[in-house]
């Protein structure tokens, strides 16, 4: 039987791994856990202690383990170290040794992808059976190469073979906010459906609520959830970021913001990208001149 | 058939057995005759006996009520038929005649008849008018059980233990006594004849049809009240329906079922239904069409008698062996739902439709639910589900089912619905968009269900439930008959449980904070989390609620809608003539579904409970607009505040001079008291104000209460604690004036004044006190002065041991100088308000425009008013800035140029924002798309734009609204997604970025500061700030062809503000005042820009700011030619206020001395413009160049450097126009 379905054993853990419920994941108690499970259940939960920063300490925990989960893993905290080629390599090691285990995939696919090798993250993932966090990382990849076509077609075949999955929600979601329209407010139910049950709350999907409602217009609601949100989690870069955007858009001065984002995470996408395009601007605009200086 | 679970009782007496019933066809009541000889007047709906009437001797089997007139008729085992009414509750006649005992009587519809049959086995005609017999109708040859007028035909029905059913023709009695109109003499000796001829035959009733069929006598019979059927029951426990035609009648069909005699039975006055009752104790209900029973309710002990209907509600009555019961045959509540701004209801001919508040429309017929349930069986919920546009519906057909249909996309007539699943349960809501929760009580279960009706899970709720309703994301609201359960469906336990009896239904609040509970006779208010807010008793039936968006829960009951804070404070809102049930408020209006499911508004003032709601949330400024805006005074509101501990603010609205000071005392505002005392004078105020005064500390207000009261002890104490001596000094003068010698003593202690009290004992008389006096402190002449006066020495006085002398304490602080410094009693921000003290409220809502150093001495609120009015007339300004180059001249932009610069590399697509730049020709949206470069071209083409660095924190604002980062797998950067102004677009070809800051904004915000700092003279401000409304223009998009004109205008706007400024900041710069003065050019210079700076067309009222400066210049230079030309501008501008009373005075001046001290470059007759770079004058008819995007006008030596104005484009460079809008 999957451990992750609705009546698997594994189903509360690995939901609040995806709901962004790090800490839940990290203080389920995995004890009463049948064998099979509990090596999954450790993944999770040591994906959970690099999600919250602790990616030394589970380096140190996975020293010296030789099962390729735990390898994966290990990839995993070096890279959340920053030691990106060290990650990559024991990746594609293990992509040799083992590319059917599903935790070697996901854990590959994102390595790879964080590392820019979407077409190798691609391959690796590819080879999932029933995967549904392959799914999910495929549908986000082929997301971020603007290949919506091609994540729509995901979407839409793990559908059919796991109707109701909390992740096929979230990837369906993703797709759903870039294509707009009514898709908007169907990725706005998924979002605000988690962000507003207490049990499934998050700091992520409260923000996800709020960049949904943020593409509907709604930009006081957007307002109260990322507010709710940074309650939550003060340093949260990314909510910091759609909170920036959201001040933009409604004619308010970011400078505040701005001044916080770049305190908790300099290298922000939003930011490199902000610098990036102010110098393209200085670059560009050389190119023109009055022609009588005043 | 089903059991008798289905029946609705709404009233039930206890009384002997109920032979005859009555409803009244408009009140709330029934009349009900029994076997014991009395009549009883019930309130079915209060459950209340009104009334009884007992002149009849002997059982009473018959009743009716006049449809009109305030009347009754009943017939009894005496005999009689007895007419009564019930507004001076007596037996107004009786009719005798028939000589056995009588078993029904019944009103005609129009005519003034009473017909009533009895054992005598004739039916008779009465007239109740006149009193008389009209007709005795013989034929039936054993009892007539019952006789009833045909509700619109001349015809009568009548059934006989005979065995046999009559229809009687009356026409011809209809012609013989209605009203002579035109009677012709023949006619009128026939007439006369006919009724002579009368004694045998019957030519006025004539039997028409005899129907035959029942094997046993019959009890009731019944007409149908449009089509021409008959139901009549028999003791051969049958009821039997009968067709008949103008020829014929027959016999149609059979309903068998009851097993012992059928006493009465009558056809539904709506529904194709029959209703039968019968002495085996049951009520059956018949499918008319099929014959078939639908329905039977079983009483335990009971026979029933007699069964009527009410004539226009869903009501009926039966009488019993110990009374009657009232009841209705199914829940009339018509089930329905709301999602935001559209309400979702089944009609009774099951149809699902729905109704738009914001339209105030109904939809047509969205789907036809006729194969739902039983037809008799109309649905009782429906749960909405707006993600999939689906409705989930329970029937209590089955034993309870649901069916989950979705809803096509616009109704278009009746269609069956194309797809539905359905299961068993008694409840069934969605509770998250794609799962829903059936409720199975039979087995206690509760069902979380996908849309695909499998099951996901299930559980055990508690023991008992009975209903469930939706409880907030992820949980459930259970009912028990006593405890409500909030259910958590994840965790599967409660996770709060309250205790409130008998709940039926629950409406959750807008803002889904609160639910109300309802139950029979309660409403009780929670928060989502279960604990309970308040709680409120109703004697009536509470049918439904409503919350309003600002909390306060609206609910009907039977006859009245009210209202209820969420502290429990309830009133009535308004009455209803029917019940309802409402869905919905807005404003002044309740939606509402009536009991045949049709909407309805009603309107309703909310004001009463709008005041008290902003009272309990002290929105002070909600109550006082109320207040002005409303009638709501009077002594109610008062003794409202009052009650609720608000007498500051119940204070404001008295006038009455007691009320106030009460008022006033009570929440300690003295100032009011005393005045309010002053008013009345009375010695009883007086000294309540003194003791409250004395409470607050505030001496000088206790001195005048003690002072106006005459209370010369309490007086000088006060002084004396104070410390006011000098005052103290004139109380004791006051005392010896007044011959009181005890005040005199006191305040001469008080102020230590030793000798006074000798001399004061001296004159009364007390020599020994007088010694003891001036012994005690030392004041031995006079000692010896005293023995010498009384004739005494000293051994001849006893002396005691005298302590130290008393001396009255010394004044440390000079308190009675005033009052202890008190904490401000805080006026309350209501007061304020009151007062006219609030910004914002009071009409005047700029107090004066601030800091004006336009040598305006006092701007006054005239001249802030001369403003507005002049900003209201802005629309009419012109704007004659001849920039506008139409459209129709402006060229396509080609779309050749647009870079595309999609990487394809890798596999990747192009991003949405490289698509904004592909669909369109607009830069803002280049911008946005991050292609700074094509950005550029494209301003550079349109407007000549050459300097982008003062744009450059207008190109990152766009770009940074664009994009916004959602989280998404873990470990991986947030998924980037494109903010779309065309929210609803998914065509990847036309969707287009978000722009912040657009137009309206703009015009709302940005202008209205620009105009702000105009008005305060902080002119270095107001010049970015019109700057940076002309870049935000630049970088920008409209939505219509029409906004680009609004555009238009606030870019002229704009721009001319801008060179205004920078001219009067220019002559600010040329140096200070001396300076100016001393140096004939730089006074030159600065007398000509003072002047110019009045040319720019920017609004009236900040013109005459301008022309008020360039005058006050102009006159202290005596250029009183050119001051005159500018306060005629000023009078010619109109307006009111300081500026024009100057400006008279000006012009007064200058008009005696019209000469031009220091010659200036200003002809006040000639047309020009002023160069923006130079600003010197352009006169028309000289040529000059402008900027392509502002409009701004330059000397022609100044083509091709940077705009002054707006300092991006190029002056003279002529482009294909600013596009804002593709």
């Amino acid at each position: 039987m999957d451990p992750y379905s609705a009546e698997g054993e594994l189903i509360n853990i690995h939901n609040h791994f995806h709901q962004g419920q790090y800490q839940e994941v990290v203080d389920f108690d995995a004890s009463a856990l049948s064998s099979e499970n509990a090596v999954p259940a450790r993944v999770l939960q040591l994906r959970a202690r690099v999600a919250l920063g602790q990616a030394e300490d589970v380096l140190a925990d996975v020293q010296g383990e030789t099962e390729s989960e735990l390898e994966a893993v290990g990839a995993l905290a070096e890279q959340a170290l920053g030691n990106t080629d060290a990650a990559v390599k024991t990746v594609e090691k293990l992509a040799q040794e083992a590319a059917d285990n599903s935790t070697v995939q996901t854990l590959g696919g994102t390595i790879l992808q964080a590392a820019g090798k979407s077409e190798e993250a691609l391959a690796l993932l590819s080879q999932h059976q029933g995967n549904l966090e392959a799914v999910a990382l495929i549908v986000q990849i082929h997301l971020q190469q603007n290949r919506t076509d091609l994540a729509v077609k995901e979407v839409a075949a793990a559908r059919r073979w796991a109707q109701d999955s909390l992740l096929v929600n979230l990837a369906e979601s993703w797709v759903g906010l870039r294509l707009g329209g009514e898709k908007y407010q169907q990725a706005f139910y998924v979002f605000e459906e988690l962000a507003q049950a207490p049990a499934t709350s998050s700091v992520r999907n409260l923000v996800s609520q709020a960049v949904a409602e943020l593409h509907l217009g709604r930009t006081e609601e957007a307002q109260a959830a990322l507010d709710q949100a940074l309650k939550k989690e003060p340093d949260f870069a990314d909510g910091i970021a759609n909170l920036l955007v959201l001040n933009v858009i409604t004619g308010r001065d970011p400078k505040e913001v701005t001044g916080s984002l770049e305190q908790v995470d300099a290298s922000h996408p939003f930011l490199t990208d902000l610098a990036e395009k102010s110098d393209l601007f200085d670059k560009a605009a050389t190119k023109y001149k009055a022609r009588v200086s005043a | 058939m089903q059991a008798s679970s289905g029946m609705l009782t709404k009233f039930e007496s206890k009384s002997s057995r109920a032979k005859g019933i009555a409803f009244h066809p408009k009140r709330p009541w029934i009349l009900v005759s029994l076997h014991s000889s009395t009549i009883q007047l019930w309130d079915y709906r209060m459950g209340t006996l009104i009334d009884r009437f007992e002149e009849h001797d002997g059982p009473v089997r018959g009743v009716d009520f006049h449809k009109t007139q305030p009347l009754f008729v009943s017939g009894g085992d005496d005999y009689k038929i007895k007419v009564w009414s019930y507004q001076t509750r007596r037996c107004l006649f009786t009719l005798n005649g028939h000589l056995d005992y009588i078993r029904t009587v019944f009103f005609h519809h129009e005519l003034p008849w009473i017909v009533s049959a009895s054992d005598d086995q004739t039916i008779r005609i009465w007239n109740w008018q006149n009193r008389s017999l009209l007709c005795t109708m013989t034929g039936h040859n054993h009892y007539a059980m019952c006789a009833q007028f045909h509700p619109k035909e001349d015809l009568v029905v009548s059934a006989s233990l005979d065995q046999s059913v009559r229809v009687w023709d009356i026409s011809g009695l209809r012609k013989k006594h209605s009203a002579p109109t035109s009677m012709t003499f023949e006619d009128q000796v026939s007439r006369a004849n006919a009724n002579q001829t009368d004694m045998f035959g019957n030519t006025d009733a004539v039997v028409k049809f005899v129907l035959e069929g029942h094997d046993r006598g019959v009890n009731w019979v019944a007409f149908h009240p449009t089509m021409p059927l008959i139901v009549s029951a028999g003791d051969d426990r049958l009821i039997k329906l009968w067709r008949m035609s103008e020829t014929k009648a027959w016999e149609v069909d059979t309903c068998r079922g009851h097993f012992q005699n059928a006493s009465g039975c009558l056809f539904h006055p709506h529904q194709d239904l029959i209703l039968s009752a019968g002495e085996d104790k049951t009520i059956r209900v018949w499918d008319l069409n099929k014959r078939t029973a639908v329905h039977s309710f079983k009483r335990e002990n009971d026979r029933f008698w007699v069964i009527a209907a009410h004539p226009e509600i869903n009501l009926f009555a039966a009488g019993h062996d110990n009374g009657v019961m009232v009841f209705k045959l199914e829940r009339e509540r018509p089930a329905s739902t709301v999602y935001q701004n559209q309400l979702f209801y089944i009609t009774k001919e099951k149809h699902v439709k729905s109704y738009d508040f914001q339209k105030n429309a109904e939809s047509p017929t969205l789907l036809s639910l006729k194969k739902l349930g039983s037809p008799w069986v109309p649905p009782r919920t429906i749960s909405y589900n707006p993600a999939e546009r689906s409705i989930l519906v329970t029937s209590p057909a089955d034993n309870g089912s649901y069916e989950l249909i979705n809803l096509p996309r616009d109704g278009s007539g009746a269609i069956e619905p194309t797809e539905s699943k359905r299961g068993a349960g008694n409840s069934a809501i969605f509770v998250a968009r794609n799962r829903f929760a059936v409720l199975n009580t039979a087995n206690q279960t509760v069902d979380i269900k996908d849309l695909t009706n499998n099951t996901t899970r299930s559980f055990k709720p508690p023991v008992g439930t009975s209903d469930i309703y939706f409880g907030g994301t992820g949980n459930l609201l259970i009912i028990t008959p006593t405890v409500v359960h909030l259910y958590d469906i994840q965790q599967k336990k409660t996770t709060a449980e309250l205790a409130v009896a008998g709940v039926k239904y629950v409406v959750w609040s807008n803002d889904g904070l609160y639910a109300a509970l309802l139950s029979k006779h309660n409403v009780t208010i929670v928060t989502k989390a279960l604990e309970q807010v308040s709680t409120l008793h109703e004697t009536i039936r509470i049918k439904s609620a409503t919350w309003d968006d600002a909390g306060v829960l609206l609910y009907s009951t039977l006859n009245h809608v009210k209202y209820t804070l969420l502290n429990g404070d309830n009133g009535i809102v308004r009455t209803l003539d029917q019940t309802v049930y409402l869905v919905r408020v807005k404003g002044r209006s309740v939606y509402c579904l009536d009991r045949s499911a049709k909407p309805k508004v009603l309107n309703i003032d909310p004001t009463e409970y709008r005041f008290k709601l902003a009272l309990v949330k002290r929105n002070y400024e909600e109550m006082l607009h109320i207040i002005q805006n409303s009638s709501l005074v009077g002594q109610s509101i008062i003794s409202y505040l009052q009650k609720k501990g608000y007498p500051e603010i119940a204070l404001q609205f008295v006038q009455d001079p007691t009320t106030r000071f009460e008022l006033a005392i009570e929440c300690g505002n003295l100032e009011v008291a005393v005045e309010m005392a002053k008013q009345l004078d009375r010695p009883k105020l007086w000294s309540r104000l003194s003791a409250e005064a004395l409470a607050h500390g505030n001496h000088s207000v206790v001195e005048m209460s003690y002072q106006k009261l005459k209370q010369f002890d309490k007086l000088s104490f006060l002084y004396l604690t104070t410390g006011d001596n000098s005052k103290l000094a004139r109380m004791a003068k006051i005392a010896e004036h007044r011959g009181d010698f005890t005040s005199r003593f006191q305040n001469a202690l008080y102020l230590g004044e030793v000798e006074d009290r000798i001399q004061m004992f001296k004159e009364i008389d007390l020599y020994p006190l007088a010694y003891m006096t001036a012994k005690s402190h030392g004041l031995e002449e006079e000692c010896q002065s005293i023995l010498e006066a009384s004739g005494l020495s000293e051994d001849q006085l006893s002396l005691p041991k005298l302590g130290e002398p008393l001396s009255p304490p010394k004044p440390v602080v000079p308190t009675y100088k005033a009052n202890w410094p008190t904490k401000a009693t805080s006026v309350s921000f209501f007061e304020k308000a009151l007062l006219g003290q609030v910004e914002g409220l009071s009409l005047e809502d700029e107090p004066s425009a601030s800091n004006n150093a336009f040598g305006l001495e006092e701007a006054g609120d005239d001249d802030a008013a001369t403003k507005r009015n002049g900003l209201a007339d802005e629309d009419e300004d012109e704007d004659a800035a001849g920039w506008d180059l139409g459209d129709d001249i402006v060229p396509e932009v080609e779309e050749g140029f647009v870079n595309v610069e999609s990487a394809d590399a890798g596999g990747a697509g192009s991003s949405e924002a490289d698509l904004w730049a592909r669909n369109s020709p607009l830069a803002v949206d280049h911008v946005a798309g991050g292609s700074f470069e094509t950005a550029m071209q494209l301003l550079n083409r349109q407007v000549g734009a050459v300097n982008f660095a003062p744009l450059k924190p207008r190109f990152l604002e766009v770009y940074q609204a664009s994009k916004t980062y959602l989280p998404a797998s873990a470990g991986l950067p947030a998924l980037v997604n494109y903010v779309r102004r065309t929210v609803e677009e998914s065509d990847p070809r036309k969707v287009l970025p978000i722009i912040p800051r657009d137009l309206e904004y703009l015009a709302t915000n940005d202008l209205h500061r620009g105009h702000d700092s105009m008005k305060s003279n902080k002119l270095e401000e107001g010049l970015e700030i019109f700057k940076g409304i002309l870049h935000a223009v630049l970088i920008n998009a409209v939505s219509s062809e029409s906004e680009v004109a609004d555009a238009k205008k606030l870019i002229t706007s704009a721009s001319e503000y801008a060179v205004a400024m920078a001219i009067e900041l220019g002559r600010r710069q040329l140096g200070s005042t001396d300076v100016v003065n001393k140096d004939p050019k730089l006074l030159k210079r600065s007398l000509e820009m003072s002047a110019y700076f009045t040319i720019p067309k920017i609004e009236v009222p900040h013109r005459q700011l301008a022309l008020l400066n360039a005058m006050n210049l102009a006159v202290r230079s005596k250029n009183y030619n050119t001051a005159l030309s500018f306060a005629n501008r000023i009078l010619a501008n109109g307006g009111g206020g300081k500026i024009l009373d100057t400006a008279r005075k000006i012009k007064a001046q200058c008009e005696r001395n019209p000469h031009d001290a220091v010659e200036i470059e200003f002809d006040q007759f000639a047309e020009f413009e002023v160069c923006a770079a130079s600003h010197t004058p352009i006169y028309s008819g000289t040529s000059y160049e402008e900027c392509a995007f502002d409009g701004s006008k330059y000397h022609t030596k100044y083509k091709g450097t940077v705009c002054a104005v707006c300092g991006v484009c190029e002056v003279g460079k002529h482009g294909s126009g600013l596009k804002l809008f593709a």
